[in-house]
């Protein structure tokens, strides 16, 4: 037999091998095991947490958006509620015309029972930020005046009394956000934007990815119905 | 649990007092009979167990992001706090999960300890033996990142604690190896 020494037989290679050989295996039961969701702001994704004191129209509360979330939700499930959220500044212009739809919107897929939904719950939520333009002075004050149409109430959004605003009243949730933490989280490039949430946290529709289309048809389009 | 009892049985192997406790079964492994095969048995064990607690997070990070629930819990350690948190469980730089890091840093360690236990006296175990010192001791600095958001949080996970221990005992080994084979006693001890 013959012999020949062997200058690349290095135990390193084999010791590559081997240790690489170990990793994949760990990769690989975790790539078969789990089926991850990025956390992010674009449609597919899971939405991020929003945080601050939200104002329910009596009371100021620490809001949880987890809360609304059911892991256990799957496509279809009329019994699911969905999450509508908006990113607003009182003292823009076009946040203030698009409040008469925000209030119509709550009323009509918000579960009031009068409107002829027949759809799963959509619940709304208003993230209220103070962007970086001159002239956008908001406070809490004008947040809840804008929020409940207060007649009178001396607080000025975007240049109108904020009692005057069109539309009706909103009964949803108000998160104060003047810090802009929630913004700056959500990747908001400006006011007003919305996202469409499914019931187990993914976000169904992001109004920066479909330029153009209402919230309004997207609800109609995307949030299952009984009469469909 | 699964990943505390190597680990501690690594770590007492690396330790000196290791000679006096696993010295009754040099009769049936020879290398734990001597202090340089000790050591480099209690740190392949800590590697390993290292290595597969860092996979345990990435796979408890990955479950968490599906929506589902491993180890939450009201009380303190609450590894699904820490690890879900999506505002610390990746590093600040490149945005990769911190078990993933975990895992491909044991996965080098244990690469050099193993090659080294292999060949003790090639030229390059010297290196290498040097790299995983200074591999494990930058460990110390992500440790104390990832206590500081644990403080913030005021939640402990398990695992990631059990990992920090996994660096913390490599680096013993590594540095006591590193001195080991400085010495002119590499092939006697």
């Amino acid at each position: 037999m013959k012999y020949t020494y062997d200058d690349e037989a290095d135990i390193r290679t084999t010791a590559l091998i081997r240790v690489m050989a170990l990793f994949f295996v760990g990769i690989m039961i975790i790539a078969t095991t789990t089926s991850p969701i990025a956390t992010g702001t674009k449609e597919g994704e899971r939405a991020p947490a929003l945080e601050g004191e939200f104002y329910n129209g009596s009371s100021w509360s620490d809001f949880d958006l987890e809360s609304y979330w059911d892991p256990t939700w799957e496509a279809g499930d009329i019994s699911g509620q969905w999450v509508a959220i908006e990113f607003m500044d009182t003292d823009c212009p076009y946040c203030v015309q698009s409040a008469e739809e925000m209030g119509a919107n709550a009323n009509d897929f918000g579960g009031g029972g009068n409107s002829g939904w027949d759809g799963a719950i959509v619940n709304f939520i208003a993230s209220v930020t103070e962007l970086d333009i001159g002239g956008h002075d908001s406070s809490r004050a004008e947040m809840i005046a804008f929020r409940d149409k207060s007649a009178n109430s001396g607080e000025d959004c975007a240049g109108s009394e904020c009692g005057s605003r069109p539309g009706i009243a909103h009964n949803f949730p108000y998160i104060d956000d003047f810090d802009q933490d929630n913004m700056k989280k959500w990747n908001v490039g400006g006011t007003p934007s919305y996202y469409l949430i499914q019931p187990d946290g993914i976000i169904a529709w992001s109004s920066a990815e479909h330029s153009g289309e209402e919230l309004r048809n997207a609800i109609l389009s995307l949030v299952p119905r009984e009469s469909a | 649990m699964i990943y505390v009892i190597p680990l501690v049985i690594g770590f007492l192997m690396i330790l000196p007092l290791g000679r006096s406790l696993f010295a009754p079964l040099s009769e049936y492994m020879p290398s734990l009979g001597n202090e340089r095969g000790r050591v480099f048995s209690g740190l392949l064990l800590t590697c390993v167990a290292g290595m597969a607690v860092s996979f345990q997070t990435l796979w408890i990070s990955s479950k968490i992001s599906e929506g589902g629930n491993f180890c939450a819990s009201n009380s303190i350690l609450s590894c699904d706090d820490v690890i879900g948190n999506v505002e610390y469980n990746v590093d600040p730089i490149f945005g990769m999960p911190w078990g993933g890091i975990g895992a491909a840093v044991f996965c080098i360690l244990l690469y050099l300890v193993y090659s080294s236990s292999k060949e003790p006296n090639a030229d390059w175990v010297s290196s290498y033996l040097k790299m995983g010192t200074y591999l494990t001791f930058a460990g110390f600095f992500v440790i104390a990142l990832l206590v500081f958001y644990e403080f913030k949080m005021e939640k402990i996970c398990q695992y990631c604690t059990t990992a920090h221990f996994a660096n913390i005992a490599a680096f013993i080994g590594f540095l006591r190896l590193m001195r080991m084979n400085q010495s002119k006693e590499w092939n006697t001890i």
